[in-house]
Formats: C-alpha cells, structure tokens, sequence
C-alpha cells in the first residue's frame, strides 16, 4: 500500500509542477538556513570532553576587591596557582597558561618559526586525555625539579623530524635546548576547550613544556592579563607577586566526595588568604569566593558560542516556521482542489485513514526532497562561510549529525504542515462530490 | 470605492486561507523587523571610523629571541630601518594595533589619593613616540604632539606626557579643555598635552572603543616582541612584507618577522563575526519576502480558480475590470494590515526578549513600521498579476456550469 | 438484501430544519433491479448516499445483506462499501491521472488483493464492458459512453452484490444510454442487484420495480405504473411545485 501512496504522490507532484517547487523551494530554503545556523551553533557547541566533562574542571577565584569586577574571572593569579599546585590533596591538577617561542632545531635549513606554546604541568596531558605517538610526558618530578625537556606535536614532528620518532632529540626554543620527552598524535579538540580564552576555534599548540620553568626564563603571556588595581608591572617577578589574573587551573575530579573535599579545601583557602591580607571583598563569603567549573560550565561561561549564533538560530526557526505556514497553505490549496477524487476514493472503499495515510504520504516525499535540498543549501551555505568569512573548517564542516537531523526537521515540518491539510482532506464528505459535476 | 464591509464578511466566512496568510505576515513582519534593526545596526558599527588613514597603514611583528639583543638599541635601529625604506611615509612602534582585537586597556585617576581620586573610564593605551601620531595619520584638534626628547623607553620613567581622544576627553572632562592637566597612575604623573580628534581602540565591541590615549613611551625597549607601525601609500603595501623582512634579517637573522597586516584587513577580520550576521541576516530577509511572495501568489491564484464562476458573474453583472483587481487588492490589504499590527506587536516583544537575553539594544518602533510597509509593497506585486488575470476571466463564464 | 425502516435524514442550520428522508421504508430483494424517481429535492439523492454508506441518518434502521449497518464507523463502511457496493455515477468519476486499467484498480488495492489477483479481476471486468484493448488509455482519451463503462467496470472488479447508479446515463447520448442499460441489465443478470437513481421514465420501466420519493418518503408506483402514467407525472410535478416553494422560505 505504502508503495501505491508512493505512486500516487509522485504522480499528484508530478502533476502540478510548479505548486510542487514552490513547496520544495519553501522547505528546503527554511531547512537549509535553519540546518546552517544549527550545524554552526552545534559545532560551537560541541563539549570535547565527552563523559569526562564533569570530571574536568578549572577553578577560579574571588580574588578581586570589593567594588571591581562583577563576575569570576576566568584566569587566576599566579599566587593562587602556586598554592593550588601544592595541595596535595588532589590527584591529577595542571596549572597553564600559553606563551610564544622562536624554534630551532639542529637542522640549519629549517628557519626559525614562532610557535605558540603552552606552559603546564606533567598532568595536563592526563587530565586531557592527549594520546602520544611517541614517548610520553615529562617526569612528575619535573614538576617539581623544573627541566628543559619538551613535547611536541605531530605536525611539528613531521616539519622538524619527517615524522620519525624523535624523543630524545632536541630542540630549541629561543635559542635554549629542549629535549624532546614525548610527541603527541593528531590532538586538536574543537572548541578549543582547555582554552577557549584566545579564540575558541584556534588550533591546539604543538609545543608543551614544564611550567615552572616560566619563573626562570619569564615566558611572555600570550593571553589576557587582567587587573583590578594599579599594579606597576615593571618586572616579570612584579607580574609573579601581583593581583593579576592570568592563568587557567585543572584537575581531574573522580566523584563528588573529591569536589567536597576540595570545596572545603577552597573555603579554608580563602579564609587563610584574608589573613594575609589578599581576598578583600567581604561581600563574598569563603564559600562563595570560588568557582569549581566543568567543562560544560566552562565552556558556557566563556561565551564559546556567540551570542549572535544563539540569535540567529532562534531566527532562522521561526523562519521555518514562516515556510511552514507557507507550505501549510499551499498544501491545503492542492488538497482541496482533490477533494472531488477523494470522494470518488472514499465512495469506492477508501477508508479516512486510508486517504489521511496517501496525502502524508505525499507530503512526506515533498519533505524530503525538501530536505535533500535543503542539506545542499546548507552546504553551500556553510562552503560560503569558510571562503568568505574565514570561519573554520571545524564548525563549517556539516556535522554528521545533520544527515539524520535534516531529513527528521524536514519530514517533521512537512508533516506538521501537512497534518491539517490532509485532516480537512480526508473528513470531506464524499457525497458531497458526487453529484453531478 | 472599496467595499470593505463584504470582502471582510466574506473572508470571516473562509477561515483557514486568510488565517494561513495573517500568520505568515505576523510571523515574517517579526522576523523582518528585528533582522533588518540588527543588520542596520551592524552596518552603523562597521561604518565607524577608526581616525587613521586606513588604506595606508602596515603593521607587523618582530619576535628578538636571540638573548644578546639589546632590545632597546635594536628598537631604535629597527625604526631607522624602517624609516630609510623607499616608500614608507612614515614608521614607529606601537603596543598595540587599533581594530587588531588585542591589546592594552588602562584608566588614569584625578589625583594622588588612590581612594579620593576619581578613575576616568577604561581606554585604550597606546605606547608611541613622536612618530606615531603621523603614522597613524591621526589629526590633533587641541594641544601638540610628543617632543623627540619627551620620548621615554621604561613603563616606570618620569615625564609621562599623554594625548587623548576627544570623546575620552569629553567624557570625563565634559566642555573644559584637558590639556595641561595632571592624571596619575600610583605615584606616577601624567600630563595630557594633546586632545585627538578620533582614534578607536582595539576591541569593536567595547563600550570604550573610541576612548584612547597615547603615552610618550617608545615601546620596543626591554621586550622582545614588537609591533611596528608603517604608513605607505596603498599601492606600496604589498611589496613592503618583502622589503622589511629583507632589511630587518639582514640586520640581525635571530628573529622572526611576521603577522604582516594592513590595517584594512585587520578591520575586515575584526568586523567579521558582524559582517556575517548582516549578510546572513540580509539574506533571512530576501529570501523570506521571496518566499511569501511566492506562497501568497500560489494561493491567490488558486483562490481565483475557486472563484472564477463568481468572479464571471460578477463581471456580468457589470463590475469593472478594475473592480476585480480592487477586491483581491482590498481583501489582501486587509489581511496584511491586521497582520502587520499584530506581527508589529510580536515583533516589538520579540525586540524586548533579544534584549533581555543577549546584548541587542531596543528594538525602535520605526522598524516594524518599515517592515510592515516592506509587506504591503510585496504582497501588492504578489497578488497584482493574479488579479489582473482574474479581471480578464470573461463574463461568459458565469454561465458555464464548471 | 437491503431494508429501510423508518429512516429519517434531518439536516439542520441555525435557521431551518430539513428533513431529507422521512420514515422512510425499503425492502429490496436479492437479484431486484430497482429504478429510484422524483422530482429533484426529493431525497433520491440523500437515499442513495444512505444506501451506499456515504451518510449516516438521523433514525432508523438500516440492514445491509442481513447485517445491521446503522452505526458503523468510518472504517468499517468503507469496508462494506469496497466489499459489497458498487457506484456508478452521473458524471462517471473517473479520476483523470490514472488510465482505464489504474482506474478500475482502485477499489481492490483498498481491498488489499495481490498484484495477479487484481490484474486478473482488471481484465476481467475491463473484458466484460469491451474495453479490455484501451487499457493504457487515459479516461480523457474516451467518449462518455466509453468513461462511463469503465466506471461499471471499475464497480464491477470488487464483484460487489450490489450497485448503486446515480444517473448512470444522464449525460450520455441515447444510443449510448441504452448501451449502457443494456450492459447494466446483463450485470443484472448475473445475480447482482441494482438500485439506479434516474430522472428517465423510459430508463425506468425498463427496471423490474419502480419507486418513486416524494418529499422524502417512498410512493411505490409499481402498481400504478401500468395503469396510468399520467397521474404519475402530475404528481411528481406537484411534488416539486411544492418542494420549490418550500426551499424559498
């Protein structure tokens, strides 16, 4: 029967050509914007960290006057970092920030390239999850007893080493030797979640090396430093010392009674801080002076989605909606014009469902190569924003998702245009259109 | 002469085709009003100007990682570089690039007393000597510029002296003139000797982006990444990446020179994210009043074939060819305005939830109102074809039993 | 095979109330070749659309081959109008997008029969009206008398026990009116019984029982018909004298 609906829809589109476009051309434009909006907010809102996102979590602090900023910062001071690192109460923790580096290395043909790096801890890679080609992360002690040891990523491998294992070689990074501990396989989490500060959508580093080194060798921060009073930082030890914030904090959480522990820890913390005369907004009480963020939270509380994407989809749905209105018309303007065939039907035996069951059909199909359509739209639409707007690939590539999204929004919305139309269709009195024409 | 009272009773009687339209003209008056406010709104911004001679002005990055670089010797050899250059106009270092998306942002206070003393709003810090003000292309309206010998390399010397942009100086100084006056920073004094007629700063979407001062600080002294500054004439820009990072490895190879950019670029790229929603948004537009137009079109024309027996006896019972284009005309013009009102309505709510939810400024009344005059033109050249072939359905039809 | 008793159609607005079918009482037996008259208002129509399943009434009851068929829902008359009825329509009702062979198919695809079994009953019905060589053809490519068979045998495939005309050659030429009545009166051979809706008087005695509805219920003439046929047509013009005047208030 299905396929006999089939036939008769196919025939009925067939039969009024331009009525069947313009329904097409209605649904697939509102799909296809509608599917580029949501591939774009869908890529954007991707949270990389899968089912580890509630165990990953930075924390940041409170620690501005009263009076400064509004809200949690992002970043946190190097004191606080420090202290941080030492509570030993925490399994893995990382503390970071990114900073950029001329690298050389033996090779003399190969000039020297500024490369953004990132400063961290041994546990980064843990916490992250980063898969090594080869060799590994730099000792803990490392952590601890800074050395000059790096890792790096493949594609530098491949520039540097034509892709052969190189731990153990070195390289140098303004103009200091570094050993190479470990290379990392194809690592490039989109958004950029570990720190979406400085572009949500930009690459993964491809160098890593320890962060205590950053107190010796006063790496510049690429990134933002953000202050509440007036600090002159005239030295790099007057950024260590100062109130500014500047650096990101992760650990990896197991369960709950780990996040209450370090809760309680937190509140201790700040409490013992007051003393010394930092955390001076008594507004805030210890317990509210700290943040302990997932990545979901995270990612949500560094805008990684833009607020004009958010606008946009919220747009491009009602615009469906107009096309389904608009559809919804059309369909009951061909449906009506068969009421006299569907008499005939009813007189001969068809039953309601029957009739019901034929024109769905038919709008089903219409949806679909509605969709079909629209997913092209949107493909073009999304080829037109990574050639025009420079916007990566990563959020203009059609996700795949959108292969099982855009025929479902497609037959939905042609089905619930449909719906009333093939309703009013189906209860029209055969009698009615019998008579006589 | 309209007849509206029939056409309004008959269209009460056909409830769904009237209802279908008025819910489409709600739904796209809503629509076509807050994206046309939000692309014009875009456009404005986009349509700033920065105060520089924009078609003119390079920049680029020096990164001195050799350690024996004395930073600040190399900086003022790297400018009589640059300066020495055929085709450079003009050059100096700056901190920070306007329009770049990064930067520096600072506030002064009034006084010494950090808790009496009163913070002008952030602005943008722009670190440059003598040379700047001419690179940039920017114009003084009050005061002068930095004396060559003003010019200091460390953040903690004596001697500051700065120049402000106007609307800086008019918000927190109003009418009065700024210049002579003395700001602090901790214990550190700065005098404002110059007023700038405009010069935006780094970030398009701070409320303080036209709020700037330049400070007498040649910044290139005791830190090894550098950004210079290069006025050329538009035609010679392309070539200068080339010639620079010849001249400036020549003088000393451990370094890297990069991130060429003109400051046209830099504003593309920095407006981006507003282009594409204009465009997107342009396109939501078009292709909605398209494709209402095209549904409405559909659906008068089939409401004539219901029609064309009324339609012929009508015509003969003597109405006019015009009579007939008149009542689609009316009937259409009635559901469009009564969509319009309450799409206008929807339209001004919506306005009200993009507000409250994102960072979208009111919604003027002035938008809906275009919006809805945008449908009525539509709409007019949708239902004018179909209703001039309906007034050509002859008289005789009325007579035929189809 | 099919009885009435006491049926009564009202159809109401906001201002009058219409009755249809008043009381209204038929019995037709098996094999009965039945002609329906009157004056058009009469209620022909509204008794056909009941006897077909299309409508429901307001009272009464209503057996079709021994089985109430009264409240049955939407579901079910379809079935007992795709099983046991068969139509044939003034304007024949052949839809114009399918060809003969399509045409005649409806009505045992709702059926649920498989491809062989409705390609043989196609043929088959298509053979008995002598349109079996046209089968591609489109229903705009016949003349009426041709549509119209098509129509019978399109009735015909589902092999129903009973067929329903509605003015099976009130827009048919004479010559092909008879042929078409003469088709008609062979299927009634077979064993099928025929109720025909027709204005024609001449259509009409050819049928083995006439009826005529006036006002909505049923004059049964059968005896009078011989007898005088005059008064009949008086009568039926009185009927619709009064039937105009009556839809005017």
């Amino acid at each position: 029967m299905f396929l006999y609906y089939c036939d008769l829809a196919w025939r009925s589109i067939k039969k009024t050509p331009m009525l069947s476009m313009l329904m097409v051309l209605a649904i697939s434009i509102g799909i296809g914007i509608t599917i580029t909006t949501l591939n774009v907010y869908k890529t954007m809102s991707y949270n990389p960290a899968g089912e580890r996102s509630d165990n990953i979590n930075s924390i940041q602090l409170w620690s501005q006057g009263l009076d400064t900023w509004d809200d949690f910062q992002s970043n946190i001071t190097y004191t606080d970092v420090i202290n941080l690192r030492n509570n030993n109460e925490l399994g893995l923790k990382a503390a970071t920030f990114r900073t950029g580096l001329a690298m050389q290395s033996d090779d003399p043909n190969i000039d020297p390239i500024l490369e953004s790096v990132r400063v961290t801890d041994s546990d980064f890679f843990s916490i992250f999850d980063v898969p090594f080609l080869y060799g590994n992360a730099w000792d803990k002690t490392v952590d601890s007893q800074p050395a000059y040891q790096v890792v790096i990523g493949e594609k530098l491998n491949q520039t540097f080493f034509d892709g052969q294992n190189s731990v153990g070689k070195t390289i140098y990074l303004n103009r200091k030797p570094y050993q190479i501990v470990g290379v990392i396989k194809e690592w490039n989490p989109q958004p950029k979640y570990y720190d979406p500060l400085n572009g949500a959508f930009n690459d993964a580093e491809e160098i890593f090396i320890p962060f205590l080194l950053a107190e010796q060798e006063e790496f510049d921060v690429w990134g933002n430093t953000s202050g509440w009073k007036f600090e002159p930082m005239l030295t790099y030890q007057d950024r260590l010392n100062s109130e500014k914030t500047w650096l990101q904090f992760w650990t990896f959480l197991e369960n709950e009674d780990q996040k209450s522990q370090l809760e309680s820890w937190l509140s201790r913390y700040v409490e013992q801080q007051r003393n010394f005369g930092r955390f001076t907004d008594t507004a805030k009480t210890p317990a509210e002076s700290f943040q302990i963020s997932n990545i979901e939270l995270w990612l949500e509380n560094n805008d990684v989605v833009p607020e004009d994407n958010k606008v946009l989809v919220g747009l491009s749905v009602l615009f469906l909606s107009v096309c389904l209105v608009n559809i919804l018309g059309l369909l009951l303007t061909k449906f009506l014009k068969r009421a006299p065939e569907v008499g005939v039907r009813r007189a001969i035996g068809a039953s309601r469902a029957q009739i019901f069951s034929q024109y769905m059909v038919e709008v089903g199909i219409i949806g679909f190569i509605g969709g079909i359509v629209g997913l092209l739209w949107a493909w073009g639409a999304l080829s037109m924003l990574h050639a025009e707007f420079n916007m990566k690939e990563s959020v203009t590539g059609l996700d795949a998702s959108m292969w099982i999204i855009t025929p479902l929004i497609a037959i939905s919305t042609a089905i619930i245009a449909g719906i009333y139309p093939a309703w009013v269709v189906c209860r029209t009195k055969p009698s009615v259109y019998l008579k006589a024409q | 002469m309209l007849h509206i009272k029939p056409i309004l009773s008959s269209l009460m009687r056909s409830k769904s085709g009237p209802v279908l339209l008025l819910l489409q003209i709600i739904l796209s008056v809503a629509i076509v009003a807050n994206a046309s406010f939000i692309i014009h709104e875009r456009l404005t911004m986009m349509q700033r100007e920065s105060g520089l001679i924009e078609e003119q002005i390079l920049s680029f990055n020096v990164y001195n990682f050799d350690p024996a670089i004395d930073n600040v010797q190399q900086n003022v050899i790297d400018q009589q570089i640059l300066r020495g250059l055929p085709n450079v106009i003009a050059a100096s270092s700056t901190n920070m690039m306007p329009l770049s998306g990064s930067g520096w942002m600072d506030r002064y206070v009034d006084g010494p007393d950090q808790d009496t003393a009163e913070s002008t709003p952030g602005f943008a810090l722009y670190l440059g000597n003598e040379h700047l003000l001419e690179t940039m292309g920017a114009k003084l309206v009050e005061g002068r510029n930095f004396r060559p010998e003003e010019i200091n390399t460390q953040l903690d010397q004596n001697g500051m002296v700065a120049m402000v942009s106007q609307p800086l100086a008019t918000a927190f100084w109003g009418d009065e003139s700024p210049i002579g006056k003395t700001m602090y920073q901790g214990k550190q004094t700065i005098e404002i000797i110059g007023v700038i007629d405009k010069l935006q700063g780094a970030w398009v979407n701070h409320s303080n982006f036209e709020y700037s001062v330049i400070q007498n600080i040649d910044f290139g002294g005791g830190f090894k990444n550098k950004t210079y500054i290069v006025r050329a004439l538009p035609e010679h820009i392309p070539a200068l990446e080339e010639t620079i990072v010849k001249a400036f490895l020549a003088e000393n190879p451990n370094r890297v020179v990069d991130g060429f950019s003109s400051l046209i670029d830099m504003k593309k790229e920095t407006y981006n994210n507003h282009r594409l929603m204009a465009t997107l948004l342009s396109m939501m537009v078009i292709l909605l009043l398209l494709i209402t137009a095209l549904g409405l079109t559909g659906m008068v024309m089939f409401n004539i074939q219901r029609r064309t027996k009324q339609i012929g006896t009508r015509r003969a019972l003597g109405a006019k060819k015009r009579d007939i284009v008149n009542y689609f005309m009316v009937e259409n013009y009635l559901i469009c305005i009564a969509g319009g009102i309450i799409g206008g309505l929807l339209s001004l709510q919506l306005g009200q939830q993009l507000m409250s939810l994102y960072s979208l400024p009111m919604l003027p009344i002035s938008y809906p109102i275009a919006a809805i005059v945008g449908l009525l033109v539509v709409t007019t050249l949708a239902v004018i074809v179909p209703a001039m072939k309906a007034a050509k359905i002859s008289p005789a039809m009325a007579t035929r039993s189809v | 095979m099919l009885s009435m008793k006491n049926i009564s159609k009202v159809f109401k607005t906001d201002l009058v109330e219409t009755h249809a079918l008043r009381d209204f009482n038929l019995e037709v037996e098996e094999g009965e070749f039945v002609a329906v008259t009157g004056p058009s208002g009469s209620g022909k129509t509204t008794f056909l659309n009941i006897a077909g399943l299309l409508e429901g009434f307001t009272s009464g009851e209503f057996s079709l081959d021994g089985v109430n068929v009264s409240n049955l829902n939407d579901n079910l008359s379809a079935k007992v109008r795709n099983e046991k009825i068969g139509f044939i329509f003034q304007g024949f009702n052949l839809i114009p997008d399918l060809n003969l062979a399509e045409n005649v198919e409806v009505p045992l695809r709702y059926r649920g029969f498989n491809r062989a079994e409705r390609q043989r009953r196609v043929e088959s019905a298509l053979e008995q009206v002598g349109l079996a060589a046209r089968m591609k053809h489109l229903p705009t490519q016949l003349s009426g008398g041709q549509q119209q068979r098509v129509a019978i045998a399109r009735a015909l495939a589902g092999e129903p026990r009973f067929l329903l005309a509605d003015e099976p050659t009130g827009n048919l030429d004479s010559l092909m009116a008879r042929q078409v009545m003469e088709l008609l009166e062979n299927i009634n051979q077979t064993g099928t019984t025929i109720i025909m809706v027709t204005h024609d008087a001449e259509l009409a005695r050819r049928a083995q029982r006439n009826i005529q509805i006036v006002d909505g219920q049923v004059c049964d003439f059968s005896m009078y018909q011989k007898a005088d046929q005059s008064l009949v047509s008086d009568l039926t013009q009185a009927a619709g004298l009064q039937k105009a005047a009556s839809s005017d208030c």
